[in-house]
């Protein structure tokens, strides 16, 4: 069973898994470089996938349907943004509120949509690269959103990386005293990023439900938040990495139904359980090595007061 | 005065704000507030489901509470909670215990698997600072697998049609039912778990440890109090209410080990601790707001079928609405 066609669509496959995965921990990795901590993750993007479907059923227009998630995206992480940076109440217990908040409103609204049929995004077959033996098919084979989320990801890093922006963004999340003596409105640069970062996590969402599974039910992001979050670690904050780790958690969860099909011996259940045991791995290294290459932005999660050293 | 005014408005907006969700969908929110009170507190088997529902969210608002108290986050009661049900579970079903001692031996089983399951994310904040709000998030997940991977696997049942169930207990290993309702013993234990926790932060040495290190860990420091062992034995405490939950769930609800025995208790822990300010006596009033808010969302989708997932909304809104409060109120938002 093992043969390259097997791998070949299984590559293919962990593409298409990863995709969302990657939107969200694009947008996750902005926000936390700017020093939020987002864990509300898992409700923006359910949020995402439902205001995608809800759009794409009412308007026959999917892309549509796919910039409205990522306003409902927006609409969320502004709730997070408030509270975190204007309210400087405490973030991870407001992230994990958002969640509630998402998987409540579309639970509640979004059971009259169940069973409903959408305009999906479908895959493009790219002319002449596409018909490649087996590279073909892992590459080429995708939906314009698929690849979007790779040029996004370069786009991001050159964001941070290259641009007078990024090292702004950066300094925010790195030294807010210090971005902030050299002028950096810490608190507009924090709404920016958070909100930037909610419109991709809502993008993720619709992913879902209109180019990945295409359909929509009650809580179907089924943890793909968390994991995200678990990549943005995984990734250390890099997006470039960001693209490989979310290609690879993808393809776990394709292998983990694919070997359950074939019935290869290693239980469904433990395939589940390996991004969050490697995230705690990887998170106890860069604990314990202080790499900073591997560290997260120093002042994560840490409201920003004018003038009070915490 | 003022403190028991916060979460005393933050209640009437959240009602207000579903009010406004429950008219877009045609509903008199009104009507609908009026059937979730009746259906809570007009029979006793309403009384009954809501104490059954409360008791759960007792034993994970202490679970979050204790080491809040200590300034520390315990997101993971989910997984402790799951930890403890699995432990509870294997004793009532494979071990061979005289009928007297199965309610016990239960108990400390799920004790210790929740306790063992906050060991590792209290052992690693202890060694190595690492951030135990996303290492206990991430092992709820692991928890939860693995108790579906049980009862997929090597748990399911031999009389369960291939549901991925457990048989169900022997009849010595379910607690007690009382007035011919659903209402159970491990209502009591949850209520005097809660009071022995309020004595033991209020009376003893470990207490004024625990309030110390999280009112100013520096004065911790100065008044010789070890960090790393009060960080350690308060997320020890914190699971081992977290597992009982779990064992009590499933000896006096559910039965049987069965995936999601839990419909978000241990994370609906966090708003009862947080709007009990982490006091175990008013964790027993905050955890039966939110059995209420359980009660009465089922009862709209009951009558109105209005998804439960408005008791999500409500919850999140509470707590919303309090943070928001005290933000407010301490005034460093300017």
């Amino acid at each position: 069973m093992l043969d390259v066609g097997f791998v070949s669509s299984l590559l293919a496959s962990s593409i298409r898994a990863g995709t969302p995965l990657l939107y969200a921990t694009l947008g996750e990795t902005l926000t936390e470089r700017s020093g939020i901590l987002n864990l509300g993750v898992e409700g923006i993007m359910i949020t995402g996938a439902f205001t995608g479907f809800a759009v794409s059923v009412l308007t026959g227009n999917p892309w549509l349907g796919v910039l409205f998630a990522g306003f409902a995206g927006m609409a969320l992480a502004f709730i997070h943004a408030f509270f975190s940076v204007t309210l400087k109440a405490n973030q991870p217990i407001t992230g994990l509120m958002i969640v509630l908040l998402g998987l409540g409103i579309t639970g509640f609204f979004g059971r009259s949509y169940i069973g409903e049929v959408a305009v999906y995004i479908n895959p493009i077959h790219i002319p002449h690269l596409s018909t490649l033996p087996y590279l073909g098919e892992i590459l080429f084979t995708h939906d314009p959103l698929a690849y979007i989320a790779v040029i996004l990801a370069a786009v991001l890093w050159f964001l941070l990386f290259k641009t007078r922006y990024g090292l702004e963004i950066i300094a925010t999340g790195e030294n807010p005293e210090a971005a902030d003596s050299v002028g950096v409105d810490v608190d507009r640069v924090r709404y920016i990023c958070t909100l930037m970062g909610g419109f991709l996590v809502g993008i993720g969402g619709a992913y879902l439900s209109l180019a990945y599974a295409k359909l929509w039910t009650e809580g179907m992001t089924a943890g793909r938040g968390w994991i995200s979050l678990a990549l943005v670690i995984f990734s250390g904050w890099m997006p470039q990495r960001a693209v490989l780790g979310a290609y690879l958690f993808g393809g776990l969860d394709v292998l983990s139904f694919k070997l359950q099909a074939i019935g290869v011996g290693i239980p469904y259940h433990f395939m589940k359980m390996v991004p969050y045991v490697v995230t705690i791995v990887v998170l106890l290294f860069s604990v314990i090595r202080k790499r900073a290459a591997f560290g997260a932005p120093a002042a994560l999660g840490i409201p920003y007061v004018r003038g009070k050293k915490e | 005065m003022r403190s028991y005014l916060s979460p005393v408005i933050s209640i009437l907006a959240s009602l207000a704000v579903v009010g406004v969700m429950l008219a877009v969908m045609g509903i008199n929110p009104l009507e609908a507030y009026i059937v979730m009170f009746s259906r809570s507190f007009a029979s006793r088997f309403g009384l009954a489901e809501l104490c059954v529902k409360t008791t759960p969210l007792i034993l994970t608002g202490l679970a979050v509470a204790v080491p809040l108290r200590a300034g520390l986050w315990n997101i993971g009661a989910e997984g402790q909670l799951y930890m403890g049900a699995f432990a509870a579970s294997v004793v009532a079903l494979y071990v061979n215990l005289p009928d007297f001692l199965a309610i016990p031996s239960m108990l400390v089983a799920g004790a210790i698997f929740g306790m063992g399951w906050a060991a590792i994310p209290a052992f690693l904040k202890a060694k190595f600072d690492l951030n135990e709000i996303i290492s206990t998030l991430l092992l709820n997940y692991v928890a939860i697998y693995w108790v579906e991977y049980m009862v997929y696997g090597p748990m399911r049942g031999k009389e369960v049609y291939n549901f991925p169930f457990t048989d169900l207990f022997p009849d010595a290993a379910t607690l007690p039912r009382f007035f011919g309702t659903r209402l159970h013993l491990g209502f009591l234990i949850a209520i005097l778990a809660a009071i022995v926790m309020y004595h033991i932060l209020k009376k003893t040495e470990f207490g004024f440890a625990v309030r110390v290190l999280g009112a100013n860990p520096r004065a911790a420091d100065y008044a010789g109090i070890s960090r790393q062992k009060i960080i350690i034995c308060s997320m020890l405490l914190g699971g081992m209410f977290a597992g009982i939950a779990g064992m009590i769930e499933v000896s006096g609800i559910q039965l049987r080990l069965r995936p999601a025995i839990s419909t978000g208790y241990g994370y609906a822990g966090i708003p009862v601790a947080l709007l009990a300010s982490g006091n175990p006596l008013l964790v027993l009033l905050s955890a039966s707001l939110f059995g209420f808010i359980y009660v009465g969302g089922s009862a709209l989708q009951t009558t109105y079928s209005v998804p439960v997932a408005v008791v999500y909304v409500f919850q999140a809104l509470i707590v919303l609405f309090i943070i928001g409060g005290q933000s407010l109120r301490r005034g460093d938002h300017a």
